[in-house]
């Protein structure tokens, strides 16, 4: 069981989950991990106008959503969630992106949408805890910036461990100083941020 | 120019919750998933059967908008036969998926389509399909028929 503890303990029991995919049996499969995972409450929706009822109506906890909906844009529904700041209980809950094949067009879409973490199908149980777990822990801030309101884009990272030089050659002493490379161009960050599968 | 940037930090009910006494374990939740995912295997799969052949079915036609019918329905037999662990099928699909991606909007071809189908079927039941030799032979056929047909013109 690679990058989750089998002894870390998860508590979902009061969580009302809310598991968007256009198929019906990605979404079977989707709800029978959630409800492995101990969720009190699934919640399911299989297009846009359905999405929005259910998101206007009740408070949910996490969503997981594949945007490639039949009936609309399910991008531009998690776009328009992270804008509906007007009061909305679900306007900045966690947000989990699902995509299968995505086709170039998509990846900048879904760049954009305020979504905590992408995941790649084919979902297995042990990646979509662990990015639960993730997603719950992320202490990046939101940021609104121009037409985009979600999670800080940008990972930091922060070196080794207080007190550590750290155990690879390259692991950058503290304190950083001043750059000696150029900033990264936007093609390499879009790069950083396209959906990748993750292989257990 | 200056670009106004607004941070702020939302309370997040999910940690709190993950994070109170009772619950289970992370492996306990794991096994249940597993246990639950085995529960709609074979509903599942005969779906994704039934999606093979409505691609088979779409895949010989002339029908306006097959192209992206096929598509939704690859994707649907990328992701759910790969959660089952058919991978070899799965990959199939992806594949598929990137041959109508390349033609989007236009006429996808048809022979390549048909063996994209042919393989699909092939696949859904890798023991009957051959050794892996000759079933990663056929991935790797239908790589490069991907990469021919996606090829700008020119």
């Amino acid at each position: 069981m690679s990058g989750v503890d089998p002894n870390a303990r998860i508590n979902l029991s009061k969580a009302s989950v809310l598991l968007v995919d256009g198929s019906q049996h990605s979404l079977d499969m989707l709800v029978q991990i959630m409800k492995g995972f101990g969720a009190a409450e699934v919640h399911r929706a299989q297009g846009v106008a359905e999405t929005e009822r259910l998101l206007k109506s009740k408070s949910f906890d996490l969503i997981v959503i594949d945007p490639n909906l039949a009936d609309g844009d399910g991008y531009a529904l998690v776009r328009d969630l992270r804008h509906s700041t007007n009061g909305s209980p679900n306007a900045f809950i966690p947000v989990i992106l699902v995509s299968g094949h995505a086709r170039a067009s998509d990846v900048a879409k879904a760049r954009d949408t305020g979504a905590n973490y992408f995941v790649a199908k084919p979902i297995t149980p042990n990646v979509l805890l662990q990015r639960i777990m993730f997603v719950s822990r992320d202490k990046r801030p939101f940021v609104e910036v121009g037409a985009y309101v979600g999670p800080d884009r940008r990972f930091k990272f922060e070196g080794p461990p207080v007190g550590s030089d750290g155990r690879r050659n390259s692991d950058l002493k503290s304190p950083l100083g001043t750059a000696d490379e150029p900033n990264m161009s936007q093609n390499e960050i879009d790069m950083m941020i396209k959906p990748q599968r993750v292989m257990l | 120019m200056s670009v106004v940037v607004r941070k702020f930090e939302p309370d997040s009910k999910l940690k709190k919750m993950l994070d109170q006494p009772g619950g289970v374990t992370a492996e306990q939740a794991l096994a249940r998933a597993k246990q639950g995912l085995e529960s709609i295997r074979e509903d599942c799969l005969g779906a994704t059967d039934e999606k093979i052949a409505s691609l088979q079915v779409l895949a010989g036609g002339a029908e306006a908008g097959r192209g992206e019918k096929m598509y939704r329905l690859s994707n649907e037999v990328f992701a759910e036969a790969g959660g089952f662990g058919l991978g070899e099928l799965s990959a199939v699909a992806h594949s598929l998926c990137s041959l109508l991606a390349a033609h989007e909007g236009a006429q996808p071809p048809r022979a390549a389509v048909m063996v994209h189908v042919e393989a699909m079927r092939a696949l859904r039941r890798p023991e009957l399909a051959g050794d892996k030799a000759a079933r990663m032979a056929v991935l790797q056929g239908l790589r490069g028929l991907v990469q021919k047909f996606s090829a700008p013109a020119g």
